[in-house]
This record gives C-alpha cells, sequence and structure tokens, in this order.
C-alpha cells in the first residue's frame, strides 16, 4: 500500500482533490529582536520583497529576493527565522503563553522553539527535547541566533518525558510524522502505509506521556505535517477516548477535522481540528487539548 | 566566569557575572536565569544563554556574549554597508570601509564590528593603526555571523 495513486485516491475519499502546492518560501520576524528595526523595509533595500501572511500575526511571503534570505545579515543577527507559514501557526494556538512552563517535546531543529520564546518573550522557561543528535546540534545554533535565553535542551525521547519530574503549563508536541509530498517531491515513492501506521503508533505513545506531565489546567497542541488521518483526526480521536482529553475549538487556518473517515465515525470535538490541505501553504494538522475537567 | 572576564577585557570593558547563575557543561558555558538554574538538571545538551565554549585552551565567544558587550565595550568600530556584507562574507575590514573608531585605535587590540544600525556582526583584531588613513587591511576578522552558516557543515556542536 503505497505510491501516489494510492495516497491520492485516500486524499479523494476523504474530500481533497489532489492538485500541486503553490506555496512559497516563508519567514517570521522574530519580535524580541526586531523591535523598531522595520525589517520588512531593511529586506527590501537588499532586494527581498516581503508580502504580509493574512492569518499570521509575524509571517511574511517571500515575493521575489535578489538575496538568499537565509544568508542575509538580518537573519544571522536572529531578527527572523525561515519558518514555513503553516509551520507558524501552533506555536500561536496555546493561551496566554508569557511566564508559563513550556515543554517542547520533539523540538529539533528548533524552529516552533524559538518561535515560543519569542511569543514569551524569554519569559518562563521551555524545556525542549529531542534525541537526533544532528539536529540537536542545529537547534543549538538556531537558539543562539535568536539569542533566545529562556530554554533548556535535553537529548531525551518525548515518550519518557516523565523523567523530568516535572508539570508543565503548555505543551507543544511538533510529533515526528510522515510529512506529506508538498516538501518532499520524493514523498509518493518514499512513503508507505506502514510508515503511517508505524508514526501513529509512536505518537499516540507521545501523547500519552505528555498527558502525564500536563499540569492542571494545562494546555497540549498537537500538529503534524502528515495528511494522514491515522496521524491526525484519527489520534485525536483516540486521544479523547482514551486519555481523557477534550479537543478544544480554535481559530486558524485550514478545514474543520474530519469526523468521518473511510467509514468510520469519529467523536464530534475532533471537527475543532484544523486541517490544512497544501495549497498557498504546506500541508498541515494543527489541534489543541486540555484534560477533560479542567476549566 | 573568568574565561568571559578575560575576553571582555580585550575590548577594554569589565564584566562580571554571577558565578551562581553560569553553569558549564563540556567546556561550555550558559548563562542562566534564576528561575532555570532552579529547574535544570545535570544532563542538560544547552541551556539559557549560550557564552562561549573553551577548546584546546582558547576562549571561543558566543554571538550572545558579544551582543553583551556591544553596550560596555570602549573598543569598537562601525562600517559601511559593503564592509558590513564583506566582513559577514569572512573577509577582513580596509580602513576605507570604517565609519567610526570607538576607544583603541593601536595595533594588535580587539575590536567589536558594528554595522551601520549599530548591531554587532563579529570582532577582530587591529592590524594596522585606525588613525592611518591608507588603504590597507585594517581590522583582521576573527569572528563574524556568517559563522552560524559555515558551522553547520564545518562542525557538529
Amino acid at each position: 500500500m503505497s505510491g501516489k495513486q494510492f495516497f491520492v485516491e485516500r486524499y479523494a475519499q476523504i474530500g481533497w482533490k489532489f492538485k500541486e502546492p503553490q506555496f512559497k518560501l516563508s519567514i517570521r520576524i522574530n519580535q524580541i529582536n526586531a523591535k523598531a528595526k522595520k525589517i520588512p523595509e531593511r529586506l527590501r533595500s537588499l532586494g527581498v520583497e516581503l508580502e504580509k501572511v493574512p492569518f499570521l500575526q509575524a509571517g511574511y511571503w517571500v515575493i521575489k529576493s535578489k538575496a538568499s534570505a537565509g544568508a542575509t545579515a538580518e537573519y544571522l543577527l536572529g531578527m527572523y527565522s525561515i519558518q514555513e507559514a503553516a509551520a507558524q501557526i501552533p506555536a500561536t494556538i496555546f493561551t496566554a503563553l508569557h511566564s508559563k512552563m513550556v515543554l517542547d517535546a520533539c523540538a529539533a531543529p528548533g524552529g516552533k522553539t524559538v518561535q515560543l520564546a519569542d511569543l514569551m518573550e524569554n519569559s518562563g522557561h521551555i524545556v525542549a527535547l529531542d534525541v537526533n543528535k544532528e539536529r540537536l546540534g542545529v537547534m543549538a545554533n538556531h537558539l543562539e541566533r535568536c539569542h533566545i535565553s529562556n530554554t533548556v535542551v535535553y537529548s531525551l525521547d518525548a515518550r519518557q518525558a516523565t523523567k523530568l519530574n516535572r508539570m508543565f503549563d503548555r505543551i507543544l508536541l511538533d510529533v515526528p510524522c510522515s510529512g506529506n509530498f508538498a516538501s518532499d517531491s520524493e514523498w509518493f515513492s518514499r512513503r508507505t502505509f506502514a510508515d503511517v501506521e508505524r508514526n501513529a503508533k509512536v505518537q499516540q505513545e507521545i501523547l500519552a506521556e505528555a498527558v502525564k506531565c500536563l499540569a492542571p489546567n494545562g494546555e497540549i497542541v498537537y500538529s503534524t505535517c502528515s495528511l494522514e488521518p491515522e496521524e491526525d483526526e484519527l489520534n485525536m480521536d483516540w486521544a479523547v477516548k482514551n486519555l481523557g482529553l477534550q479537543v478544544q475549538k480554535i481559530d486558524c487556518l485550514g478545514a474543520d477535522g474530519l469526523t468521518e473517515v473511510f467509514g468510520r465515525k469519529l467523536d464530534p470535538q475532533v471537527a475543532f481540528c484544523k486541517r490544512i490541505w497544501p495549497e498557498v501553504t504546506q500541508g498541515f494538522f494543527v489541534a489543541k487539548l486540555k484534560k477533560v475537567g479542567a476549566k | 566566569m573568568r574565561q568571559c572576564e578575560v575576553f571582555a577585557s580585550r575590548f577594554g570593558c569589565m564584566v562580571a557575572f554571577n558565578s551562581e547563575l553560569v553553569v558549564e557543561k563540556a567546556q561550555r558555558y550558559y548563562l542562566l536565569n534564576p528561575r532555570l538554574k532552579k529547574i535544570l538538571q545535570l544532563d542538560y545538551y544547552y541551556a539559557g544563554l549560550y557564552l562561549g565554549k573553551v577548546k584546546n585552551g582558547m576562549f571561543f565567544p558566543s554571538f550572545n556574549l558579544l551582543n553583551m558587550l556591544v553596550s560596555v565595550a570602549a573598543n569598537k568600530i562601525v562600517v559601511d554597508q559593503k564592509a558590513a556584507w564583506l566582513f559577514i562574507c569572512g573577509r577582513d575590514v580596509f580602513r576605507a570601509g570604517i565609519v567610526k573608531v570607538m576607544g583603541s585605535k593601536r595595533k594588535g587590540d580587539a575590536t567589536l564590528v558594528l554595522n551601520e544600525f549599530g548591531e554587532c556582526l563579529g570582532f577582530g583584531k587591529i592590524l594596522d593603526d585606525l588613525g592611518d588613513s591608507n588603504e590597507r587591511v585594517a581590522v583582521k576578522n576573527v569572528l563574524d555571523v556568517g559563522d552560524f552558516l559555515r558551522r553547520e557543515t564545518r562542525d557538529r556542536f
């Protein structure tokens, strides 16, 4: 069970007709480093034309560029990061991040960690976990470049997060996933349904561990860049039924989560999730979860 | 932390860190805030604000540390846009690209290199008397922010 036809037929079954995505390179202004620095104007003077992403507070599409957006002085000084537009959404879904204790459980290479720190204005603290040594090195560089000061990084599997003996107010689970064809031209030839099933299982294990570290009234934001319902809505349905989590309403780009998948009816609250098909952004899925009984 | 303080003194300034808030792991130094210090466990990979590392007995500052020095360092030069671009590409600074010199102009001293916005691009070593108006290399590039691009292929953290 693999190949372009197999996956495209699955997308058709859940209501999306395949088309090639048209998304552009996007950046996110790091507000704490770029205060009053007029970054769009500075980049324009270098031949980098930006357009504000309408659904993001600090996101811009790069419309035209004479210079590499990843090699300007402004980039190297941490005033902005290169971050896909849809990938900028999960960190903005949390309620009131300032001064909170935050867990970024699958953090490397650190794009969302830096975004969280920026939204927190370096207040509170972030515990960032990952196990990939090479990506941890990239994350360390990213944290230094953006002058992040409220983060501790551990080389630890998200499925062992309880080893930290900490409870967190906010937990970001940007879980390892199968990805999608929009960001990987070889995706259809590389991925099989067995990969999807394996990833979905790991994601459930990560969710189960995260719930144990969630403080009362805490929030989990779950996201993937997978389009496969097994890693998205079906996992949310599983979390509602097995982990005592509630899906919260969110206001962001995307279609409502599917509540019927391949003939299987899901809990109605799964509709509160957002599914972003690859069109103006890469494909993405995001959901906000709270423990049942929490206010 | 002694190495940071000695390094800062090369720019004609004195800095002092609260030793209780500076931690060292694998010869890398990090500055923590008190809240972070409380939750830090021994097996961390990276923590707080990275200050620099010691390798083969030499101190290599982070860009966080250089940024901290901007407001207190005596030795600074401001370079024009072209010189700034060349500097972050790893090139030395020619006298013609220097807009302003603050602090030492003495050969052999260290100086921060700032762009026209006052942002720190790195630091260098004064090679020639900066009071001289010739066209020779005036400041040798020791470290510049372009290193973020180079280090990911050159070495692993």
